[in-house]
């Protein structure tokens, strides 16, 4: 089988060599111990829109990794297809080829080869959303966006510490209380990021999260994301044009022409 | 539960066309329904212008016109029970009431005894009037009826009852009728104008007074349930409310107001599933994201039946107060509006159930939310 071939050797920041040993890809970090294993592997992911004369490739054979502990920048000019990526990695989009190899309870499987029911429930389990809208919901408090997600993930253990903690460390906590109406776009989106962190997920998935936000805002936006990965272990995927961003993160891909390739980062 | 509540709340002005349109359906409902009901006491009045507190009839009697000779001898059966009056005979049928100036008119004829502790004598009645009415062939009916019997004009001739004289004694005010004149009288009296149309031996219903109204259900239990083949027991007050009833779903009346109903029903339903359907889709996006955080689709589909239900229940509590003023209303112009706890039961259980399957109609938004939408 094509993935039990080896990784190929990523050059980003802090990771020197990837561990390949196993037919599996290790949800935790092997932190201390120098390695580190991908939580998430899209292969040779291809994406066509359209039939006949309108019919248009936006992936060709896209390859990339997410590994714990990462904070993962997608760039390439509007239209390049970055969404129609994140939203296949993520499980909301199925491909028309390639796989997207995730560890299940210790099993290498390939999402869209899972039942809907079960893909479902490994979203719930393990993966988190921002997008560039908000989309919180006008009628709950900061607070409650948080637990209406645990909640009807049913997991009420534990959900208010569990809240009560996440806001603490993201410096959120003053906002509680606030409903959407009383928030700055700014700390909308850093609610936001902490509705996608609530479950604790293994993946955060942010579609230009930083893309309505004054350049103020979106570093802070982008400190808490870096913080989801370098902190809670989480694999963070953003998907961005802004080139700013790239002093925040550890990979740095690009996308063009339905082309993905690693490119470097500043120094 | 509370989210939805929160969720209600914080756009009460959106919801609340949906609010009101259940409020619309249930005033609708329990104003028609308590109008109809309180016109048609109409055919309860023997039953609630006398002091009995137990009907017994022929099985199964549905309105107090209808009820079949049944054996004098049933009276023993009521013998011994605890907390019971000795049973007394009661008279009711229709007869032929020929007028004085001649023609004829269907009538209905009440026969009681008529001394004072009487249970089936008209409360309506003076002391100088049961007198009078113990004279054989002695009747009284409402002053409402007297031009139709034709006793407004020739006196010199008597109105005759299935063929024999008759004398009017004298009227009463609230014996009203609908379709034939009550004609109040005697046991002695409706058995001679009755004839053969009552068996020797059998009367119509045997009345009798309790010492409570618990003692009286706990009577009426018992013998429905002993004497379950060859006759029937109420309550006053069921015999009352079964009687309206009766023609009021044997009418055309009852047709009409379930009609009516079912209109307001489907008006209030229509407008309560577009309101839950436009709140659905204009947070399209803040749903479509909780199904991406993996939030299954049947917690939104929840969301929009509770939030149904919520409305119904608000509804149904503005409806109730609406109803009362009404009726208060309607009392000032001598109308009245029968608002029994059944009633009121009856419309918030039909426009519960309305609201909820507005919720039902509205999950087609929970179906369009596509989390893919949000990428876009
Ligand atoms: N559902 C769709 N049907 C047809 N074309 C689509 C659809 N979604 C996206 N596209 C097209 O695919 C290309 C890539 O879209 P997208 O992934 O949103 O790009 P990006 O996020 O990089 O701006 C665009 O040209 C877009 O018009
Ligand atoms: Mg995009």
């Amino acid at each position: 089988m094509d993935h039990e071939q080896g990784w190929p050797k990523v050059t980003a920041t802090g990771i020197k060599q990837l561990s390949i040993k196993t037919t599996t890809l290790g949800m935790v970090s092997g932190m201390g111990n120098g390695t580190k294993t991908a939580v998430l592997r899209g292969v040779r992911l291809v994406k066509t829109y359209g039939d006949g004369d309108s019919r248009r490739v936006v992936l060709h054979e896209c390859t990339l990794e997410l590994y714990p502990g990462q904070v993962v920048l997608l760039m390439g000019p509007s239209g390049s297809g970055k969404s129609t990526l994140l939203a296949i990695l993520s499980g909301l989009l199925e491909p028309d080829e390639g796989q997207v190899l995730v560890d299940d309870e210790g099993q290498l499987r390939d999402l869209w080869q899972m039942a809907p029911a079960e893909r479902d429930r490994y979203r719930r389990r393990h993966t988190g959303f921002v997008f560039q809208g908000y989309n919180l919901l006008p009628a709950l408090t900061a607070r409650q966006q948080l637990e209406i997600v645990l909640h009807w993930c049913g997991d009420y253990r534990d959900s208010r510490r569990r809240v009560d903690e996440l806001l603490e460390r993201l410096g959120l906590q003053q906002l509680q209380g606030k409903k959407p109406a009383q928030l700055s776009g700014g700390e909308k989106q850093r609610i936001a990021i902490a509705r996608a962190l609530v479950k604790n997920p293994a993946f955060v998935f942010a579609d230009e999260p930083t893309s309505a936000l004054d350049w103020e805002n979106g570093q802070r936006v982008m400190e808490l994301l870096r913080l989801a990965a370098h902190e809670r272990q989480a694999a963070v995927l953003v998907v961005s044009h802004d080139q700013r961003l790239l002093p925040y993160v550890d990979v740095h891909y690009h996308l063009e022409d339905g082309y993905l390739e690693e490119r470097g980062l500043p120094a | 539960m509370l989210y939805a509540l929160l969720m209600l709340w914080h756009e009460r002005a959106r919801y609340a066309a949906g609010v009101l349109a259940v409020t619309f359906s249930a005033v609708l409902i329990a104003l028609q329904v308590g109008l109809l009901l309180g016109l048609f006491k109409i055919t309860s009045i023997p039953i609630d212008y006398t002091s009995a507190d137990i009907w017994i009839g022929s099985t199964a009697v549905p309105s107090v016109d209808l009820g079949k000779p049944i054996p004098k001898n049933f009276v023993s059966r009521l013998a011994g029970l605890p907390g019971v009056s000795m049973p007394e005979m009661y008279i009711a049928n229709f007869a032929n009431f020929t007028k004085p100036t001649g023609g004829t008119e269907l009538c209905f004829v009440l026969g009681s005894l008529l001394d004072p502790e009487a249970a089936g004598a008209l409360t309506l009645l003076t002391p100088e009037q049961r007198d009078a009415l113990t004279m054989p062939y002695a009747i009284i009916v409402d002053e409402s009826d007297v031009k139709r019997l034709g006793l407004d004009t020739d006196r010199s001739q008597k109105p005759k009852i299935n063929g024999k004289e008759v004398t009017v004694v004298g009227t009463v005010r609230g014996l009203k009728s609908l379709a034939a004149p009550w004609v109040f009288c005697s046991l002695y009296t409706a058995r001679q104008l009755l004839g053969p149309l009552l068996p020797p031996d059998h009367v119509t219903y045997l009345l009798a007074r309790c010492e409570s109204p618990q003692r009286a259900r706990e009577v009426v239990a018992y013998l429905r349930e002993r004497y379950a083949d060859d006759m029937t027991a109420y309550t006053a007050e069921e015999f009352s409310f079964g009687s309206r009833w009766y023609w009021l779903t044997r009418t055309k009346a009852g047709l009409a107001i379930g009609y009516a109903a079912f209109l307001g029903l489907i008006v209030g339903m229509v407008i309560t599933a577009q309101t839950l359907y436009s709140a659905t889709v204009a947070n399209a996006r803040e749903f479509a994201i909780l199904l991406a955080l993996g939030v299954p689709r049947w917690r939104l589909a929840l969301l929009v039946v509770t939030q149904a239900f919520w409305i119904g229940v608000i509804g149904i509590a503005l409806a109730y107060p609406v109803c009362l003023g009404l009726k208060y209303l309607a009392l000032q112009f001598a109308t009245d509006v029968d608002l029994r706890w059944q009633i009121l039961a009856g419309t918030a259980t039909l426009t519960i159930g309305m609201a909820l399957l507005a919720g039902l109609f509205a999950l087609r938004s929970v179906q369009q939310i596509e989390p893919m939408s949000l990428l876009r």
